[in-house]
């Protein structure tokens, strides 16, 4: 019910921004041209399984593909190389049917043992960090040469969108064991750099830094509106400029078709340009602020952030519109619980903590902090977005006198400290990477996987209902297993802000072109128009 | 021999500079102090000339052009333009000085030490040389503002580092030069102290060079101080400082260019002020005939 | 006038150089808060995988052990591979060095065309509006951040009027010209305000010297007088100068390649800081320094060829 009602709001959403054509079938598709697309940062190691971060995640999909793939809303799976599947009664066990006469790029066949072996690769607990997804797989077994076999170890009510998530991404056995290397992450190295993969396109040359070029793949096993194989375009190339102002300037200038990661601050005006489509795509992103709740910092003082009242003072005393106001400038919208309101088994309506700085006051003077107390914020160094929203915090919190720093670092910096525990206070930002809640979930509050983000913050029930829920099949329980955690979570060990879409600017000739929630761009249903 | 050697071979006396007469007004100096001195006083007392306070928002004035109540106009937060580039005044023109001046006396000080020996200490102060300056800048610093934190402390340690190294090469270049001239030559054979030939004659003729250098190295201070804004390195928020002003209204060029262009002002106006200072003393520390 | 023996002994001195380098950035790098997993990972890994990471890149060993491993490396011409992109340090600088190159050459070129004439005209007209006005507009360019003038010049001549492509690198050499003439001119513009500045400075300070007016006196033309006596004189100056500029520009074009998204060395030397790839850091700091030290070598060769005193 609540999910129906949230999939209109998406649609609303998508209507509002110009994309709602995407989902009517393109009546002339133009075909051919290369697409040029401006990125903030190059990719890294564009490996299924050993990436770490969104430069890769975001565009593995068009070189590689998964047995199912996510829907467009981000919350959901269809069909990709297998065309069918089904969760046993005992939910101790899938079974895929794969797609007939599916290729990879290289035009040999995909097999089972393809499957098999990349499944095996993915959930390899040595391998990389995103084999917690597969964790509930025991084995993986061919039965005849189109049918897969998952043996669960327990029931996983997330193992079907986990399917559709980046490290299930298949490749070619053979292909990937040829690679010079003597280990498996040799081999890895040496494959990234030349990809073979049964995505939309195949990567054609890539100098680090500057340029990456996809090409059209030709045995890609989509068909597009017009009844022949997907892509449109014969080609993505990706151009690597970490200058908001000059990513701007090159689509202005014709020289780029579109560009990501465009700042807020630049939307209205963009909106205002005739000759370009500045589109605003649902995500999964929320920006919070994180707390360190240990009873003593690194330092051995007391932590006055470890009373759960002080962190509901500062929050009450947070103004979230004035927050979205400066930083998004007004395309932001306040967060209603710790998971974005796109991500499934989300509850809550306005924000966690309305803004009321009496109430901070007067809970500030029960904690015994009347007369304020001081701490810090780790801030990105040189990112607008989070200098906007440290400097606003500085200024509400003092109002209730308390005094923030703010101390601009380094992203290894940031993390090396966060990771330590040394830290009083960091700004942060989500996105989920699956069409389930259990990723944010485990991150945000499971103490075993990395204590709830580092806070030191600990709920035995919030633990134990989310080893319920990571088992839980019955969609209603699991619904009311995820309305509990979101409610313990209001004394979690963060500072909930706001939710916002990627902005990404285009020219108006660029068609179907989508960034999903979860992020990935996705350019296989992309056309050039004039 | 050429001419130029046929001339430079020529005895050349040494003419000490007058003292005892009260020069002409060199008006290019009295230009660049009258600019300091009022830049010096809006350091001192930023709080009486700035109609707000730097740091205050204003949720009803965000990003409002200049007006009457706000002249330069308000930037994302609401805040006055204005009174934040009164208030950079003062966090600018320490840059500008504790930034420039160690390098300006240490390197000095070396550079004449070397320029006047020569030899082995010529060769000792190459290698110094090359290896401070060939040593990467970017490292350096944010190695510095990594282990030490950011903030303005640790940019002067960084620039102090690096800096001293022109001065003292532009220094010893200029002293080698001098000190091969007659009047050093002279003043050995009538058995002055090597100090006193390096200190009372050398170097206030080698020295020129350097000061011109410095007045420029001050407004460059500046400058590096807004680079590193940029990468979020330099003066923390909410500290009013011109190139993190600069650097703040870099996504709004088109639609609010008064954030960017008041402060920019500023920086051109300060330059201009260490520039004709440098050009002045120049001409009053250049030899007069 | 120095001979092949100089030169031989200048090349030699840039060992202890390099090596005071090589110490140094080793040391420097493991004294930033992080290390390369740090970065790389991000918030989600856990300290398991980290462990097995550090394995996989040698970090795990002793300080000293993986100095001299890297010590071992580097004579043998081998820099070590990159953490984060993969590939050998080597293949990243002969990617990203030559755009560095270029933009750092042409800059100085500009620097010098703008700078020379014009502090002549500003010094020999000294005081009148000439001077002033080409005095003014160098301030200007001289107070101007870099990413300031990059962006405008980027929307007046790129953008509006389509005179340049918005930054990029381009293909072949002439296309690469075209690309890094807005960049060059961005970052040259300061440069050729400081030596502006002092070349008029010495200019002054040349006109006034005895000999030009012994050589005026000697019935010289003053054409010859200017180019044989005044500019080889204020040149040792503005040459002096250049060595250690051109060798912080060399470093410092960062911005200017953020900018104009030109892919080179100061790009990749930020994103390696910031990415705690320690073989790029180390590898790239010594490249930079051997650039450096032959720049410095250059510039100390067309000194003493300008001016004999100083030459040994």
């Amino acid at each position: 019910m609540t999910t129906a009602i949230k999939s209109a709001a998406i649609l609303t959403l998508l209507a509002g921004t110009g994309l709602a054509g995407l989902a009517a079938p393109a009546q002339a598709v133009t075909r051919g041209g290369t697409m040029t697309y401006g990125r903030y940062a190059d990719s890294l190691f564009p490996d299924p399984v050993l990436n770490d971060a969104n430069v890769d995640i975001w565009i593995l999909s068009n070189i590689y593909d998964t047995l199912l793939l996510p829907t467009d809303d981000g919350k959901g799976v269809q069909p990709g190389l297998a065309t069918a599947w089904t969760v046993a009664p005992d939910g101790k066990s899938v079974t895929l049917t794969l797609r007939e006469g599916t290729m990879f790029s290289d035009g040999s066949p995909i097999t089972a043992e393809d499957v098999k072996w990349s499944l095996d690769r993915a959930r390899d607990p040595k391998n990389g960090i995103w084999n917690f997804i597969d964790e509930s797989i025991g084995a993986v077994d061919i039965k005849d040469p189109k049918t897969i076999v998952l043996t669960l170890k327990h029931p996983d009510p997330a193992i079907i969108a986990g399917l559709s998530v980046f490290n299930n991404q298949i490749m070619p056995k053979t292909q990937f064991e040829a690679m010079p290397g003597a280990t498996m992450v040799e081999k890895a190295k040496a494959f990234a750099e030349h990809p073979v993969g049964s995505g939309p396109f195949v990567l054609q040359s890539w100098s680090r830094g500057q340029e990456m070029k996809l090409v059209r793949n030709p045995h890609y096993w989509r068909q597009g509106a017009d009844g022949k194989p997907l892509p449109y375009l014969d080609g993505v190339t990706f151009e690597v400029l970490p200058d908001d102002a000059t990513r701007i300037l090159k689509v202005q200038s014709g020289e780029l078709d579109g560009a990501e990661f465009i700042p807020f601050s630049r939307v209205e005006e963009l909106k205002g340009d005739p000759k370009l489509n500045m589109a605003l795509f649902p995500s999964t992103k929320v920006t919070y602020g994180n707390f360190n709740v240990r009873p003593k910092l690194n330092s051995g003082a007391d932590n006055p952030l470890s009373n759960a009242k002080v962190r509901e003072a500062l929050n009450d005393a947070a103004d979230k519109d004035a927050i979205i106001a400066i930083v998004t400038h007004g395309v932001g919208t306040p967060m209603s619980s710790y998971m974005s309101s796109a991500t499934p088994l989300h509850t809550g309506t306005g924000p966690v903590f309305p803004t009321d700085p009496d109430k901070a006051k007067a809970l500030l003077k029960e904690a015994g902090f009347d007369k304020g107390f001081k701490f810090s914020c780790l801030v990105l160094a040189g990112n607008v977005d989070e200098i906007g929203i440290a400097t606003a915090l500085q200024q509400m919190w003092a109002a209730v006198g308390v005094t923030l720093d703010i101390e601009q670092v380094d992203n290894a910096t940031r993390t090396d400290r966060f990771r330590k525990g040394d830290f009083s206070m960091r700004l942060g930002d989500w996105t989920d990477d699956i069409a389930d809640p259990n990723e944010i979930t485990s991150y945000f509050g499971y103490t075993p996987v990395i204590e709830a983000q580092h806070s030191g913050w600990k709920s035995d029930e919030f633990n134990s209902l989310y080893e319920a829920s990571q088992q839980e099949l019955d969609t209603t329980k699991r619904a009311g297993q995820y309305a509990r955690m979101q409610e313990i979570y209001r004394n979690g060990p963060t500072v909930p802000l706001y939710e916002s879409p990627y902005p990404v600017v285009l020219k108006t000739g660029v068609k179907g072109f989508l960034q999903i929630p979860l992020g990935n761009n996705i350019f296989s249903g992309t056309s050039l128009e004039k | 021999m050429t001419a130029a050697e046929d001339v430079l071979s020529r005895p050349r006396q040494h003419r000490p500079r007058r003292r005892m007469r009260p020069p002409p007004i060199n008006w290019t100096f009295a230009a660049g102090a009258a600019i300091l001195l009022a830049a010096i006083l809006l350091a001192i007392a930023p709080g009486a000339f700035a109609p707000y306070e730097p740091t205050k928002f204003d949720y009803k004035a965000i990003l409002k052009g200049p007006s009457a109540a706000h002249l330069f106009g308000s930037d994302n937060f609401g805040r006055d333009i204005l009174s934040r580039t009164i208030w950079a005044f003062r966090v600018d023109l320490q840059i500008a000085l504790f930034g420039t001046l160690f390098p300006v006396l240490f390197g000095t000080l070396v550079g004449a030490a070397v320029g006047y020996a020569g030899g082995w200490a010529q060769v000792v102060f190459g290698r110094v040389v090359d290896a401070v300056v060939t040593f990467p800048f970017l490292v350096l610093i944010i190695a510095i503002v990594a282990v030490l934190g950011p903030g303005l402390i640790n940019l002067y340690i960084a620039v102090s580092t690096v800096g001293w190294v022109f001065y003292a090469r532009i220094v010893a270049a200029e002293v080698a030069v001098q000190r091969r001239l007659d009047y050093a030559a002279a003043g050995r054979v009538m058995g002055y102290s090597t100090a006193r030939i390096l200190l009372r004659h050398i170097l206030p003729n080698a020295i020129t060079a350097a000061i011109v250098y410095w007045m420029t190295d001050m407004a460059l201070c500046i400058l590096l101080g807004s680079s590193l804004g940029y990468l979020g390195l330099g003066a923390q928020p909410p500290t009013a400082e011109w190139g993190v002003l600069i650097a703040d209204g870099k996504n709004y060029m088109r639609t609010a260019w008064w954030i960017s262009i008041f402060p920019g002002l500023a920086i051109v106006i300060t330059g201009l002020g260490f520039s004709l200072l440098g050009d002045g003393l120049a001409d009053m520390l250049r030899p007069r005939r | 006038m120095p001979d092949a023996g100089y030169v031989l002994r200048r090349l030699l001195q840039m060992v202890p150089t390099l090596t005071f380098i090589l110490v140094v950035t080793f040391v420097l790098v493991r004294l930033l808060p992080g290390d390369p997993l740090s970065a790389i990972a991000g918030d989600r890994v856990t300290d398991a995988q980290v462990a097995q990471a550090r394995a996989a890149y040698g970090l795990d060993q002793p300080v000293l052990v993986q100095f001299g491993l890297y010590v071992k490396r580097v004579i043998t011409g081998d820099l070590g591979r990159s953490l984060i992109a993969q590939v050998p340090v080597w293949t990243l600088v002969g990617q990203r060095l030559p755009p560095t190159l270029l933009l750092t050459g042409m800059a100085t070129g500009i620097a010098v065309a703008l700078a020379v004439p014009l502090a002549f005209i500003s010094a020999l007209r000294r005081g009148r509006a000439s001077d002033l006005v080409i005095r003014g507009a160098f301030q200007i360019g001289l107070s101007m951040p870099v990413f300031y003038i990059g962006l405008v010049l980027l929307t007046v001549f790129s953008a509006q009027l389509r005179w340049f492509p918005v930054g990029g690198y381009g293909d072949g050499w002439g296309d690469r010209v075209y690309h890094l003439f807005l960049p060059a001119l961005t970052l040259g513009v300061s440069l050729a305000a400081v030596l502006m500045r002092n070349l008029r400075s010495a200019i002054i300070d040349v006109l006034g010297a005895e000999y030009v007016d012994f050589a005026r006196a000697k019935g010289l033309a003053p054409r010859i007088v200017l180019t044989r006596h005044v500019l080889r004189n204020a040149l040792i100056s503005t040459v002096a100068l250049l060595g250690p500029t051109v060798g912080t520009l060399l470093g410092g074009a960062v911005i200017t390649e953020a900018v104009f998204a030109i892919p080179g060395v100061g790009r990749l030397m930020i994103d390696s800081i910031y990415g705690r790839d320690y073989p790029v850091i180390q590898g790239l700091s010594l490249t930079l320094a051997l650039v450096v030290s032959l720049v410095f070598l250059l510039t100390d060769l067309l000194q003493a060829a300008l001016d004999p005193r100083t030459a040994g």
